[in-house]
């Protein structure tokens, strides 16, 4: 790896020429001057830095090293200055606030080297499992906010503790910040008041974050060390998908793609890289096994796989680690929405078929529910079941994440065959079965190849934004292209929503190949 | 065919500027597409995009007015065939005709019945919008009087019904002013008519025997420098009237026939007048014009005209009230949900199917669904309390037992505390309302 072209956090070293009697120039002047030449663009730097400037430049015989930090722009900001050479590279970190998991980087400014990757869950769980709840009790409870940043800084700085004890390095060797998170979670990040993002008309205090100090934050970093949010589009459409987008190379080809992030959120943005169109349409949590009776995340025993013979009799399940399963996961949970479909044991409205006679089909405290595992086989020695409060929820998820794609083609009159790619982000990306999230009719039925998986992106966009000032740059720009769909608005999502509320859907003729199947 | 959002974007500056208000190009784009902005706002727009798109943003069907200032009323500007598309614009006017063969005293009294056709719907007044004045006695003098009358005793906006540029023309000069609807030219009389219509500066109303001379004589109209058209095909026979206006408005937004690009009027007189006046009012008519002023007969027509141009781009939602399953008595239990259908329906079913009398409260969150309307603090303890208080269900119950949605377990103990409700937190899915009811509410 050679030396990077621009990382929003560079290290120069120069040696100045002393002054001499008779010349007028200022220590600055004739710092900002080496500085401008290596740079190419204008320096500036704030009273801090200038405090302690004359004894640090002439410590080591006016040879300094000093931290420029960029924002993409051709203006330079001296972070820091020391005396002499500097000693060793400067690192930076990469943050993507999760409303449910943070993750974190330690990379190399100067090769661009990844040194370690550390996840926790967000400590601000604590407070509300959603968005929602938490913005509620930023404004409902005093010293909420302040609650809420404290828990995502110190979740932060835990992560940050892990990295330097697993790479050895110091906490000032630590020099700049990338984050990348929802609108939400970027608001309460920095402290900023997050209660209009659910009121209507549904209004983000700030779209576009000013780079902050570590200190100012509270971040275990070089206190002074630029701390970067990524941009974001609107209330629900945020930083962790505009730099997401912008780093699985969205667009690239010119063409038609679509970029959708399988959350709780259900992100999605349509576009050219030219014109770009993007909505967020709640699917909400079930396919991350949250408020499904036997759910749980993609973790070892959680089930997969599922396959049912006719009528329901025999039940294959495989769980993650193929040891005993104790719950079912999101690929799992689609593969026996399709699995079930294709046993008769469900029919197109999600409801079991009411005459079955297999014996895994009974009526419980919750409704009727259907055995997928019965406990002697599972790891806690309870059944694994799914309820029809399950599978109705299952069913929901899924056509709300069709129904935002549906209306965002229909609001700029494209086909889904017009799409030429179609990038799957999120945790839950990495564990899905294309051919059954088709055939429930989440995925549209287009040709496998034009399937991508791109795993946790925005952890990749916070990345690519601090490794190059450019790619911050054009995540701005991403950023303000996208237009920003509002579902709630009109009926057209309704109607969407309601159409597919189906397996796959109440249009067959958009699901051809699972017809061909049946 | 109208330019989708996409191709209009292709010709936009793609400045992303937000000067026309919109967040981003391709917003504007879209609201251009959907007739809701105009190109003006936009500051950067290049001349030649702008030749390109004035055309293809003009509206398929043109803007009129009837009438002189704020009072006046407009026509046209419609998108489409079916409402449900995206929405009817412009009511249509309703005008009663009074002919100038009655006497003056009897005139007088007929235009009070017309000003006084208002009715109270939804806590809005509407009523008629026209007073159309028929000249059938064949006396110039009688006509120029009764139309001053009309002016005289009406606020109502005025149609000149009167093919004779003579006549019309004395009646101008009385009442010009007021910028009637002028009814209408025709194959003989259109230069005339055509030439007094630019002269006063108002709507007029070109008449074909068919569909074919209709178009030419529009066309004459318009090259004759005149753009305030009123369509009239002639037809009076229900089954043709509805043929032609089909077809008028299908050739303008379909095929953008710039002929038929303006609005309609039609008459229903007879036996079957208010029916046919119905269908007229349902099928593209901006103008509707009859002879009857009982009020028997207009209150059907302005509610029916009132529903047609609802604007249904609204979520889909019932009205907010207490609802009854079976037959509930005072001691039976009340549950709370939102006035978004599918929400509402699925705790009906499940209520129904637990076979117990129920009230059911369905708030108003804009046709939202529980976790949705919470999200957006549209169900919140204080809208709650007020509802309970102005629904009704207070005098219905005996008991003060609540029982909420389990997703809204978190907002039971302010409820509580705002309403002096005692509150139940039901199941968070529907399906088990019927295994709750018989755990938790005993008679």
């Amino acid at each position: 790896d050679g030396q990077l072209a621009d990382p929003l956090l560079r290290r120069v070293t120069v040696s100045l020429v002393p002054p001499e009697p008779g010349e007028t120039a200022d220590d600055w002047g004739r710092l900002a001057l080496a500085l401008a030449r290596e740079t190419g663009g204008e320096v500036r730097a704030d009273l801090a830095v200038l405090r302690e400037l004359p004894a640090v430049l002439r410590a080591r015989d006016w040879t300094v090293t000093a931290d420029l930090g960029t924002a993409g722009g051709p203006e330079h900001e001296v972070v820091a200055v020391q005396p002499g050479r500097a000693a060793g590279p400067a690192y930076g970190v990469a943050v993507d606030l999760g409303t449910t998991t943070v993750a974190a980087q330690l990379v190399d400014l100067e090769s661009g080297r990844v040194l370690g990757t550390a996840g926790t869950y967000n400590r601000q769980a604590a407070y509300g499992d959603d968005v929602i709840s938490r913005i509620i009790f930023a404004g409902e409870h005093s010293g909420g906010r302040r609650r809420l940043q404290e828990a995502v800084v110190n979740t932060v700085n835990s992560l940050l503790a892990e990295l330097r004890r697993l790479c050895g390095i110091e906490r000032d060797a630590v020099r700049a910040a990338v984050c990348a998170g929802n609108p939400t979670m970027s608001h309460l990040f920095l402290g900023v008041d997050p209660a209009h993002i659910r009121l209507e008309p549904y209004t983000p205090a700030a779209n576009f974050w000013p780079p902050c100090r570590a200190d100012d934050l509270g971040l275990d970093l070089h206190p002074r060390a630029p701390v970067h949010v990524l941009p974001g589009v609107a209330s629900y459409l945020g930083g962790d998908i505009t730099g997401g987008l912008t780093a699985s190379g969205f667009g690239a080809e010119g063409r038609t793609a679509l970029f959708v992030d399988i959350g709780t959120n259900g992100e999605m943005v349509l576009g050219d890289g030219d014109w770009l169109i993007g909505c967020s349409c709640s699917a909400g949590p079930a396919f991350e096994g949250s408020g499904i009776t036997c759910g749980m995340r993609a973790v070892s025993g959680a089930i997969e796989r599922v396959g049912a013979t006719p009528g329901g009799f025999e039940v294959v399940c495989r769980a993650i680690g193929d040891g005993p399963p104790a719950g079912v996961c999101g690929s799992g949970l689609i593969a026996a929405l399709a699995g079930l479909r294709r046993a008769g044991v469900i029919n197109r409205a999600g409801q079991f078929e009411p005459d079955l006679e297999t014996p895994r089909f009974r009526s419980g405290d919750a409704g009727e529910e259907f055995v997928l595992v019965w406990a002697r086989e599972t790891a806690h020695g309870r059944d694994i079941v799914l309820t029809g409060a399950d599978l109705q929820n299952l069913l929901r998820a899924k056509a709300a994440v069709y129904a935002g794609l549906r209306t965002l083609l229909a609001a700029v009159n494209l086909d889904q065959q017009d799409i030429s790619r179609v990038y799957i982000a999120g945790g839950f990306g990495r564990f899905l079965n294309l051919r059954e999230a088709v055939a429930i009719g989440m995925l549209p039925d287009i040709a496998p190849e034009r399937y991508t998986f791109v795993g946790n992106s925005s952890l990749r966009g916070a990345r690519a934004a601090l490794l190059s000032g450019r790619r911050l740059a054009e995540i701005g720009e991403t950023a303000r292209r996208i237009t920003y769909l509002e579902l709630g608005e009109g009926t057209r999502f309704m109607e969407e929503y309601v159409s597919a509320l189906f397996l796959p859907h109440t249009d067959m003729g958009l699901f051809p190949s699972v017809r061909e199947c049946e | 065919m109208a330019l989708t959002g996409l191709a209009i974007y292709k010709l936009l500056p793609k400045t992303n500027c937000k000067e026309c208000g919109q967040a981003t190009c391709l917003a504007f784009a879209m609201q251009i597409a959907a007739g809701k902005a105009g190109l003006d706002t936009c500051p950067h727009v290049s001349a030649e995009a702008r030749e390109t798109l004035s055309a293809a943003s003009e509206p398929p069907v043109a803007l009129v007015r009837i009438g002189a200032g704020e009072n006046a009323l407009e026509i046209g500007n419609e998108t489409v065939l079916f409402r449900h598309d995206k929405r009817f614009v412009h009511p249509t006017g309703i005008g009663i005709i009074v002919p100038d063969t009655l006497d003056d005293g009897v005139l007088a009294e007929q235009i009070g019945r017309v000003n006084r056709l208002s009715f109270d719907r939804l806590g809005q007044i509407h009523g008629v919008d026209l007073l159309a004045v028929r000249h059938e006695s064949g006396d110039p003098e009688r006509y120029v009087r009764a139309v001053r009358a009309a002016a005289v005793h009406t606020p109502l906006n005025l149609v000149l019904l009167c093919a004779e540029p003579g006549t019309a023309e004395r009646a101008l000069e009385a009442v010009g002013e007021r910028k009637p609807l002028l009814h209408a030219a025709h194959a003989e009389n259109l230069e005339a008519m055509v030439a007094l219509a630019r002269r006063y500066d108002l709507a007029l109303a070109v008449r074909g025997r068919n569909l074919e001379e209709l178009a030419e004589l529009s066309g004459r109209a318009v090259q004759a420098g005149h753009k305030q058209l009123v369509l009239d095909s002639g037809a009076r026979d229900v089954g043709r009237v509805l043929a032609d206006q089909t077809q008028i408005r299908r050739l303008a937004v379909n095929k953008r026939f710039r002929p038929f690009g303006f609005p309609t009027i039609c008459l229903a007189a007879g036996e079957n007048a208010v029916l046919d006046a119905a269908v007229y009012i349902g099928k593209y008519a901006a103008v509707v014009l009859l002879e009857t002023a009982d009020p028997a007969d207009l209150l059907p027509l302005i509610t029916w005209r009132l529903n047609v141009y609802t604007d249904p781009q609204k979520p889909i939602a019932i009205e907010a009230k207490v609802y009854e399953v079976g037959n509930p008595g005072p001691e039976d239990p009340v549950f709370l949900t939102t006035n978004f259908s599918l929400t509402y329906f699925c705790v009906r079913g499940d209520v129904e199917a637990a076979r117990v009398p129920a009230y059911i409260l369905p708030v108003d969150t804009d046709g939202t669904s529980v976790l949705t309307a919470w999200a957006a603090g549209k169900m919140t303890p204080e809208k709650i309390g007020t509802f309970l208080e102005s629904s009704g269900i207070t005098k219905r119950v005996q008991h003060r037992r609540l029982i909420i949605p389990g997703g809204l377990a978190v907002l039971s103990g302010k409820l509580r505390e705002v309403t002096g409700w005692e509150v139940l937190v039901g199941p968070r899915e529907s399906a088990a309302i019927p295994a709750f009811l018989r755990e938790y509410w005993s008679r």
